[in-house]
């Protein structure tokens, strides 16, 4: 299994790395660390020497890999690789596609001041196209150990199912506990309503989330440890606050309906918890193949979600 | 991409067992995709870096106060000299290709000190070049704001000390800001640009033609073949002088001669689109001469193009009278070229500097690439805050900031361009005579041009020297344009000697060597 590292020499890379051997640690995955390069253009340059710099660009470009891969520990297998590209996001998508990635891992900015999460351009521009699940560190991700927890965010529409599935894999998988989070903005409202609306939150995920479990048939492998929670607060931002997180934690959520099939759109909602999520967060495009065994570069392992 | 299949199978040797880097031989082969580019956008290119309708407007007046109604003579000579060194570039480029360019080349050639000097006068040169086009560019803008409110004192505004600097130190710290943040000007907008200044010079020299046959043109001047005999320049130093503002027009051609694998054809294209492109400007450059001359003449008086208060910007004066209220696409097309330029020319002081830095010829910060946007950080920093500085001496100095900034330009160009001449004359002189195309590129062609523009470097800085010298601006009794010409040349003395005092390696020539 392999992740794809989007890495850039500065605190943003930092906690992507971070994530990345916190998020391998647990299933043995292998780390692609790329550094994304700009494509040197004829076009924008005036008395400009390309080639020169393009050299000075990549010899610096493999020292900075070169101190990234320092930063992971010896019992995580890394490479590095320079990539070049118009765009960041674009470039990290090839490269996810080219290494059959099963996650691309990035940071979210470096320059978020009050809230831990403000998504950079390429974390958006990333949310917006990766065909991919994107795990996004929160600025100043420092842990390397692995996950203690997995949650997962669960909507109402359409695509639940498939999410709590692949939810479920991973917490299997990592032998960790899920938690199925539901959130609820309650603007107002009396406190009968709240409790109404709650409880059915509570049913819809708890219904969701037997289904998704194998049921009777006994597994050679454990069940996870799951548990239902709901989340109240005059504001998404509210709940997501009120709610406990482990250090070791990551939220999953699903895309956007607005995505187009088989890649990610960030929705408002999701917008919305991500400002105030102090764990990582991991984005799944909609209608992810989980299962989907075809293309992937590692056929020997099983991946993410394989239950 | 199949560089990056052949890397990512490197062995397993890196610091920790199980990971290893890219082996980073071939890496410069990546970057822009081989064969992206063909003929029509090499000539684009080549006319985007020329950028016509801001050279017309800079060079033009001062050149007709050198050499009058000899102008188009002149910009054809012009030519020639650059044509012979741009020969030479190629070669250098095509053994060497490097971001330091004139710089790396000279060294090698000549060892450290030429070569830092040569590295000067090409970062001089492009951060001249720079406070020129911000300047320019200001001037346009209030021209044009004039022009949409129809309120002449707007235009008028750039005549306002303060705010013409503050305007000026704005637009160089916008460009800086998006060259530092990586981005760069995009084909698309190249073929608009390009396209646009095209189209509004040729209606610029058709609109000044009728007002000719009209007989409502300023001073009709009939055309006469004199005007294009160069020997009929009254004296050498005129000749000198005019060449090496004509060396200023054609700057940047060079370019479409040093594309190679980025284009379809490798072997065919680069050629191609350096005889088309010279052939555009050349055609654009006599049309625009010609018609400026038969409507303006050359009478220091009123519209004339003889007239000083005129030549810092002839088209800001000129285009109201011959294009009457489509004058505003002039600006527009000498706003947006000028500022597109004023971006994508920082990128070359900046890598210059950074190349510098890196073979420890300059402070170590120089060599600093931003990790977030993979710029030269520190080195574009720097040259804002040079072209910055160098434009507030002049402006403050200068009767003439503009004319006797593209004076010191065309002096400080032949510098450098003479140096690289004759570095590749030196470099390559074991293979001189082994075949004519060596012969020639490698020897005859750079050897002639490099004299040539040497030539006109050292009779200019003369020159210069007189007090009524350019604009007319003097300090000491000295004239500015030399005072800034040499100021800037004898500044690099002085800074390379403190270097050589504090980083000794490059000047023990212990990081470039000299020869192959």
């Amino acid at each position: 299994m392999r992740y794809v590292v989007g890495y850039s020499a500065n605190a943003r890379g930092h906690d992507a790395v971070n994530l990345a051997v916190s998020l391998a640690l647990g299933r043995g995955a292998s780390l692609e660390l790329v550094l994304v390069v700009p494509e040197v253009q004829q076009f924008g340059a005036a008395h400009a020497p390309r080639v020169g710099f393009e050299h000075l660009l990549n010899e610096q470009a493999q020292e900075w890999l070169d101190q990234a891969l320092a930063l992971v520990p010896a019992g995580v297998p890394a490479r590095a690789h320079v990539r070049s590209g118009d765009s960041d996001a674009h470039a990290l998508i090839a490269a996810a596609e080219e290494f059959g990635a099963d996650l691309l891992i990035i940071g979210a900015t470096s320059s978020g001041i009050f809230k831990r999460f403000s998504i950079g351009s390429v974390a958006s521009a990333l949310l917006h196209a990766s065909t991919v699940p994107v795990a996004l560190a929160p600025h100043g991700y420092h842990r390397q150990e692995a996950l203690t927890r997995i949650s997962c965010g669960l909507g109402t529409r359409a695509g639940a199912e498939k999410l709590l599935d692949f939810a479920l894999g991973m917490a299997t998988n990592r032998d960790v506990p899920l938690r199925v989070v539901s959130l609820l903005a309650l603007d107002g409202g009396d406190a009968a309503g709240a409790a109404s609306a709650a409880e059915a939150a509570r049913e819809y995920a708890t219904k969701h989330l037997a289904a998704a479990l194998p049921g009777g048939e006994q597994d050679v492998r454990e069940e996870p440890k799951t548990e239902v929670v709901v989340a109240q607060g005059r504001s998404i931002e509210e709940a997501v606050d009120r709610l406990d997180w482990e250090d070791g934690e990551v939220l999953l959520i699903g895309s956007s309906r607005l995505a187009t099939s088989r890649s990610i759109f960030l929705g408002s909602t999701a917008n919305r918890i991500l400002r105030a999520l102090p764990v990582p967060m991991i984005v799944v495009p909609s209608d992810y193949e989980l299962k989907q065994m075809n293309h992937s570069a590692s056929n020997d392992v099983p991946r993410e979600a394989q239950k | 991409m199949s560089a990056d299949h052949a890397m990512s199978n490197t062995s397993q040797t890196g610091q920790h067992p199980g990971q290893n880097t890219e082996d980073q031989h071939g890496l410069s082969e990546k970057g822009l995709k081989a064969g992206s580019v063909g003929l029509i956008g090499a000539v684009v290119i080549g006319v985007s870096c020329i950028a016509p309708a801001y050279t017309l407007t800079a060079a033009l007046g001062p050149t007709v106060a050198e050499v009058g109604v000899h102008l188009p003579a002149i910009f054809l000579v012009g030519f020639v000299p650059m044509l012979l060194v741009a020969f030479g570039y190629r070669e250098l480029n095509n053994a060497m290709p490097d971001a330091g360019t004139s710089f790396t080349w000279a060294s090698r050639a000549f060892g450290p000190w030429l070569g830092w000097m040569g590295g000067w006068g090409l970062v001089a040169a492009t951060i001249i070049v720079l406070s020129n086009l911000a300047a320019v560019a200001v001037d346009f803008f209030y021209l044009m704001l004039g022009q949409i409110f129809g309120n002449p004192d707007l235009a008028d505004l750039t005549k306002n000390l303060p705010l013409n600097i503050a305007t000026t130190l704005v637009f160089i710290t916008l460009a800086c800001w998006i060259s530092y943040r990586g981005m760069e000007t995009t084909k698309t907008v190249q073929y608009v640009l390009v396209g646009f200044q095209l189209l509004v010079l040729g209606w610029f020299a058709v609109a000044a033609f009728s007002h000719v046959a009209n007989g409502t043109a300023f001073d009709a001047t009939a055309i006469a073949p004199d005007w294009f005999n160069p020997f009929a320049v009254e004296s050498f130093s005129a000749f000198a002088a005019g060449v090496s503002l004509s060396i200023f027009i054609y700057w940047g051609w060079d370019v479409t001669l040093t594309m190679n694998e980025e284009t379809k054809n490798p072997e065919k294209t680069p050629g191609r689109a350096a005889t088309v492109t010279v052939l555009v400007i050349v055609i654009i450059y006599m049309t625009v001469a010609l018609a400026t001359l038969s409507y303006a003449g050359i009478g220091t008086e009123g519209l004339g193009a003889g007239n000083p208060e005129n030549q810092g910007s002839i088209f800001a004066v000129l285009a109201g009278p011959v294009m009457g209220p489509f004058a505003i696409l002039m600006s527009l097309a000498i706003l947006s070229s000028s500022a597109a330029s004023l971006q994508s020319t920082f990128v070359s002081p900046a890598r210059t500097l950074l190349s510098m830095g890196h073979y420890k010829a300059l402070p170590k910060k120089f060599s600093r690439i931003s990790p977030t946007h993979k710029s030269p950080s520190y080195a574009t920093i720097a040259s804002a805050v040079a072209a910055a500085a160098f434009y507030v001496i002049t402006r403050t100095t200068s009767e003439n900031a503009l004319w006797d900034t593209i004076t010191a330009l065309g002096m400080m160009i032949c510098f450098y361009y003479g140096i690289t001449a004759l570095a590749c004359v030196w470099f390559f002189r074991a293979e001189a005579f082994s075949g004519a195309h060596a012969f020639f590129f490698k020897f005859l062609a750079p050897l002639l041009g490099g004299v040539i523009l040497l030539v006109m470097f050292f009779k200019t800085a003369y020159d210069s020297m007189d007090p009524a010298y350019g604009s007319g601006s003097s300090i000491g009794g000295l004239g500015l344009v030399f005072i800034l010409g040499m100021g800037v040349i004898l500044l690099g003395v002085v800074l390379m000697l403190v270097m050589a005092k504090v980083r000794p390696e490059f000047f023990k020539g212990e990081v470039l060597s000299r020869g192959n």
